[in-house]
């Protein structure tokens, strides 16, 4: 790949795009982001309630739950009598016994806690009308007694965390005695609710909810989520009517050209992100953090606009992208401030660097080596087929995708190296798994877990040697079948090993994290623990290969085979681990 | 039978079909939903895991202080919550440190008759949501008595409570995010695919051969929305359908339908003119997503926005206002499906 | 300058160049010819290094196909010219002389001269716009951008109309008095004899014949006489008050001869008939 190359290919995407905006399309661009500018703030200081009035509550007007009605949104009063699901009358509360009428008797409940409160903030005697106030501190609990902490500070003191460093500010306990505690609630509302020290009434205190996290995931993807739209079209413009085969010919490599193509999106995403952390006052370590999120969505949007036949197909898959990436970084990110889980999501050092949190290298390298290996590997198969045999032919993506998966195959030594590198894939999937899977008991998740690593990692091992072999760059032999399979197992062995980052964060510290990374035999002798694990991936992936060797039925059947031998050993492990 | 429009609404479905296309939307909607949903089941267990797990776990809270005893009644008042007293501070501390408690509450009586209760929350753990849950339950009950204790010290009295009643945490959830998710992404989706079919025939100028067909471009037009615009509620009927089975009831299925096929219209419409107008894929999808956010964004500002209109139908809350917007979604759907003719008609010539 | 051995191209099971072989000297012109689905296309591909052969070897200019100095030395023109529609030919031409690293006033007047050799005024019109004989006219250009040594054109004037196929035959030969080295398909036959020195007709992936025009008129063509009586003869057609017989061989017309005399009459005329190009082509490709 030559720089040289790559950056006038890129001018050239830059001043190509530019040029093609028509002066209409320009001000009909201009016109929209003017009235979306306009529209937005209107959106947020009006606050529409989706559940503005939906249930009915009857109250004569008289009555003191009319205000209490009249204070919350999603309550309409209507006159007692009409088909009203809560009715109060003066005998009592009477309420429709139905999901909807039980669900309207607990808004109404809330409603008059909050209604309540905001009368007594009216009255002269606060130590009455506020005769409880809270403050809350958060102390970490040394319950693991495998990896106890010496923690001798008293109560309240700043402490640190076992997770990476976060430390709490010294709360007093006197914090709120003289004046309105309702007024004065320090600490409150989005600090509460990322999980610092708190102190108001018992109704001001909130438990911590991440509802932070959610809105910084939506304002980072969102500009990548927009990006991935004008790329996927760019890349599918290349393969109508065989616009890029001049281009194919010029003395630039492939890589040159994605390279090119790729860079001035990739750059104004990050531009966009830049802008938003700014905004939101995240630091440096945030772009970072997501720069290489950002170059998975482009990789996988790449991908998929070599695939896809049509611009109706790049939708969809755009769109797939959108939501499968968004949700990997997001669902855990959810768990920001609870949850050592949330340390593969991206979006969590961003929520780490906004609150000032300190993020440790390992927390780092975890959640951003997946997503930026997983996208160089999605690059490298996408510049695979990036040739005049494939993008210009209208095949079905499933054919396509064989196609990429068997292009880079030329030697069963390769197969192994490609079992390596898909393992970011792996990692991506595993982790989500346990994103997925860490609120349910461990009785459940732990059996299911098992069973959703066998099949990744068996997928993993051999989806590749099919395709190579269904692409006929291997003989079909039970010789090659051997080889190939011994040398994608020697792969991923390797490639494991080399994954010891998730160590290095304490996610093996949640009992999920270790059945999913670290399942040690205990007492075994260390050479058995080193060679087990080989044996048995070379095993499996022989298994699965000897199969794919044979036919595509064949595949389909040893990879069960191949996925039930890994999910016994791995039973057998994790019972011996785990007690 | 001859009718061009309906041929050609029927290969553009065919195209969906072939393509598989309809399949992946159907399973990115699918995705969507259960996304959503996992979310919420997620974050509602996180604050109260009885309610995901069915057997409610119990917080056992170390209570200190001179006013420990009232703070001990009220929060050994519900069966999910356990008191164990410690004679001093320092104890307590050890206590929790050990885990055998999994928060302190430290409660002192101040001279006028306010109590100070200063809680400790386990840091970093997955129950700290709960545990916080738990003790502003405890502490909120407090509150309570201690007002109904010093009432003749307040000018108004507090409004009694509504009884607490066990209810759905998701109902709202379900109704007023959930089912609009699920009727907009369709109409929306058809928008884009119906920008991206123009643009497609513009780029590969197959549009030209429609034409030399008899065919006029309203014509054009009129095939392919007909096929996409029905598209959307025949999708958003299958989720009410899964969602009745689910035992979700949902009122007025027929108003939400007629509504999502107005939002249907008005979005397939104004992805159609916008291909027509600009030509090119890119720039016509980039400014489909912008002004549909926009459309979204001006209908949210009206008394009852589109995502209220779906949630009101469909909980059976509807009121006159809410019949009259939907009447005037239908007449803007009308309106803009004639401006898109009366465009096509005039790119014609 | 080109030499090509045993070139083999399998698409799954299809098998579409089997085992081709030829050498194309400096200057010289090759054309090659032959019907839809021959393997022309995938030939000349190969050729550019756009496609990787199955089996065979490929040197172009003393380098291997593909070879990213071979292609800085090569001119292609591909079978269908889509370009950016919303490029003009200045800047189209622009990007891809930056690409071959010419330097911007070399490219200009690069650009400039062919436009003019092409006869094409709309230089800074978005070429969206262009008639399929302009955007190849662009397309050529383009070609040319890096002067190339050797060029590969792909029915270069297929689908254009006849004035714009004349200039671009024209062109074509230009550039081989220029002393470039073109490798050149085609379906019409007028084009490849005007233009070529040596041609190949492909059927099937292979070749069905090569060498120069006339030796492969002499070996595949044949010869045919049309011997006028002015009595009936067997098989003879009436003919203008004549009879005529056609037969290939100096032998059948010796025994006409005869058989004339023997029925009082004689020879009047005898015309020799050599086979077409067309017919040689029908012959080989076994239309």
């Amino acid at each position: 790949m030559k720089a040289g190359n790559v950056l006038r290919i890129a001018r050239w995407e830059t001043t190509r795009s530019a040029t093609s905006l028509d002066r209409e399309t320009a001000i009909a661009f201009v016109v929209v982001a003017v009235a979306l500018a306009a529209i937005v703030p209107a959106v947020v200081t009006t606050g529409p309630t989706p559940g503005e009035g939906i249930y009915r509550i009857g109250v004569d007007d008289d009555s003191p739950y009319a205000d209490v009605a009249a204070s919350d949104p999603q309550l309409a009063a209507v006159q007692p009598g009409s088909d009203a699901d809560v009715t109060v009358s003066p005998v009592g509360i009477q309420y429709a016994d139905t999901a909807k009428g039980r669900a309207a008797l607990s808004t109404l409940r809330s409603a008059t806690v909050a209604y309540n409160d905001a009368v007594m903030a009216d009255e002269p005697d606060q130590a009455a009308a506020f005769p409880v106030v809270v403050s809350l501190t958060y102390r970490p609990q040394s319950i693991d007694v495998t990896s106890a902490q010496a923690d001798t500070d008293g109560a309240g003191s700043s402490t640190t965390g076992g997770d990476g460093g976060r430390t709490d500010t010294p709360s007093t306990d006197d914090g709120a005695t003289g004046t309105s505690p309702t007024a004065g609630a320090s600490g409150g509302g989005l600090s509460g609710l990322l999980g610092q020290a708190q102190s108001g009434t018992p109704s001001s205190i909130s438990p911590p909810f991440p509802l932070q996290s959610l809105v910084f995931a939506f304002a980072f993807l969102l500009p990548l989520n927009i990006v991935i739209q004008a790329y996927g079209s760019s890349v599918l413009a290349e393969r109508i009517d065989r616009r890029g085969e001049p281009l194919l010919v010029a003395p630039v490599s492939r890589g040159d050209i994605v390279a090119g193509k790729t860079l001035p999106y990739f750059a104004g995403a990050i531009a966009l992100v830049s802008v938003i952390a700014a905004a939101t006052g995240a630091g440096v370590l945030a772009v970072l953090a997501v720069a290489p999120l950002a170059a998975l969505f482009l990789a996988a949007t790449f991908l998929g606009a070599m695939f896809a036949r049509s611009y109706k197909e790049l939708t969809f898959v755009t769109v797939a992208v959108s939501v499968a990436l968004t949700t990997y970084a997001f669902v855990p990110a959810v768990f920001a401030e609870v949850n050592q889980i949330a340390a593969i999501s991206p979006l969590t050092v961003v929520v780490d660097s906004i609150t000032d949190s300190g993020v440790s290298t390992g927390q780092f390298v975890l959640s951003t080596a997946p997503p930026g290996l997983a996208a160089f590997v999605l690059f490298g198969l996408g510049t695979g087929v990036y040739r005049e045999e494939d993008m210009f032919t209208q095949l079905p993506i499933p054919s396509k995708l064989l196609d990429a998966l068997a292009a880079p195959l030329a030697t069963p030594r390769r197969a192994g190296v490609w079992t390596a590198l898909f393992l970011p894939f792996v990692l991506v999937a595993e982790l989500f798994a346990v994103a997925l899977l860490f609120v349910a008991p461990v009785s459940l998740s732990i059996p299911v877990l098992l069973g959703a690593i066998a099949v990744i990692e068996e997928v993993a091992k051999s989806i590749h040697v099919f395709a190579a072999f269904e692409r006929g760059q291997y003989r079909r032999s039970f010789r090659t079948a051997l080889a190939v399979g011994a040398a994608s197992g020697v792969g991923f062995f390797v490639a494991e090993k080399a994954l010891l980052v998730t160590q290095l964060v304490g996610l093996p510290g949640l009992d999920i994290g270790r059945a999913a990374f670290a399942p040690a035999l205990r007492g075994a002798s260390p050479g058995l623990l080193l060679v087990a694990p080989l044996v048995w991936h070379v095993v499996t992936a022989a298994i699965s290969a000897v199969g794919a060797a044979r036919s595509r039925l064949a595949y389909v059947g040893a990879l069960a085979a191949a996925i039930g031998v890994h999910l016994a050993y791995n039973i057998a492990v994790v019972v011996i681990a785990l007690g | 039978m001859g009718n061009p429009r309906v041929v050609l609404a029927r290969r553009t479905l065919g195209s969906l079909r072939s393509e598989k296309t309809i399949v992946l939307a159907l399973v990115i909607q699918l995705f969507i939903a259960g996304f959503s949903s996992f979310l919420v089941v997620g974050l509602v267990s996180l604050y109260d895991p009885g309610t995901a797990n069915g057997d409610a776990l119990t917080v056992s809270v170390g209570v200190t202080g001179n006013a420990s005893s009232d703070v001990a009644a009220t929060i050994a008042d519900d069966d999910s919550r356990s008191v164990v007293p410690y004679p001093s501070q320092a104890a307590a501390s050890a206590a929790f440190q050990r885990g055998d408690v999994q928060a302190l509450v430290h409660a002192t009586r101040q001279p006028g008759g306010r109590i100070l209760a200063a809680a400790t929350a386990p840091e970093g753990s997955f129950r700290t949501t709960l545990v916080v849950t738990e003790l502003k339950g405890a502490l909120s009950t407090l509150e309570r008595e201690r007002r109904a204790d010093l009432d003749h010290r307040l000018e108004r009295t507090p409004v009694d409570l509504p009884p607490d009643e066990r209810s759905n945490p998701y109902f709202s959830f379900t109704y007023t995010v959930l089912l609009p998710l699920l009727a907009f992404l369709p109409a929306f989706i058809s928008g884009s695919v119906m920008a991206d079919s123009m643009a497609e025939e513009l780029e590969r100028d197959t549009l030209s051969l429609l034409r030399v067909a008899p065919l006029s471009l309203p014509e054009i037009v009129d095939g392919k929305a007909i096929a996409l615009v029905g598209l959307a509620p025949a999708q958003v009927a299958l989720w009410l359908l899964l969602l009745w089975l689910n035992g979700t009831h949902i009122a007025n299925p027929l108003a939400l339908l007629a509504l999502v096929a107005g939002v249907a219209a008005v979005l397939v419409a104004t992805g159609a003119a916008l291909a027509l107008r600009v030509g090119a894929r890119r720039e016509a999808q980039l400014l489909y997503s912008f002004v549909a956010l926009a459309v979204f964004g001006v209908a949210s500002l009206l008394p009852q926005s589109p995502q209220n209109l779906i949630a009101r139908l469909a909980v059976d809350s509807p009121t006159t206002l809410t019949w009259g917007l939907l009447g005037v979604a239908l007449t803007v759907a009308a309106a803009s499906y004639t401006g898109l003719r009366w465009l096509a008609g005039g790119a014609e010539t | 300058m080109i030499s090509v051995q045993r070139l083999e191209k399998r698409y799954g099971g299809v098998t579409a160049v089997d085992g081709v072989s030829f050498d194309v000297g400096a200057g010289e012109v090759f054309g090659l010819v032959g019907p839809n689905g021959a393997g022309k296309t995938s030939t000349l591909k190969m050729l550019c290094g756009l496609v990787e052969p199955s089996a065979g070897d490929i040197t172009v200019n003393g380098f291997d196909a593909g070879d990213t100095a071979m292609r800085r030395t090569l001119g292609f023109l591909p079978e269908e010219s889509p370009l950016y529609d919303e490029m003009t030919p200045r800047s189209y031409l622009r990007f891809f002389a930056d690409l071959y690293d010419v330097d911007r006033a070399t490219a200009n007047e690069r650009i400039e001269a062919a436009l003019d050799r092409l006869d094409l005024d709309a230089r800074d019109r978005p070429v969206g716009d262009f008639s399929k004989g302009m955007t190849r006219k662009v397309a050529i250009a383009r070609s040319l951008v890096n002067d190339p040594d050797v060029l590969v054109y792909d029915e270069p004037a297929s689908g254009l109309d006849p004035l714009t196929t004349n200039t671009v035959i024209e062109f074509t030969r230009e550039l081989a008095a220029d002393g470039k080295t073109i490798v050149f398909s085609a379906h019409d036959l007028h084009h490849v004899e005007s233009v070529c020195d040596r041609v190949a007709i492909m059927r099937d992936g292979q070749f069905a014949a090569t060498g120069t025009l006339a030796d492969i008129r002499d070996e595949h063509g044949e010869v045919s006489y049309r011997v006028f009586t002015d009595v009936d003869v067997d098989d003879a057609r009436p003919s203008n008050g004549r009879y005529v017989t056609t037969v290939d061989s100096m032998a059948d017309v010796d025994a006409i001869r005869a058989a004339a005399a023997d029925a009082g009459g004689g020879v009047v005329d005898i015309r020799t008939d050599e086979s077409t190009l067309e017919d040689v082509f029908l012959d080989v490709t076994g239309a």
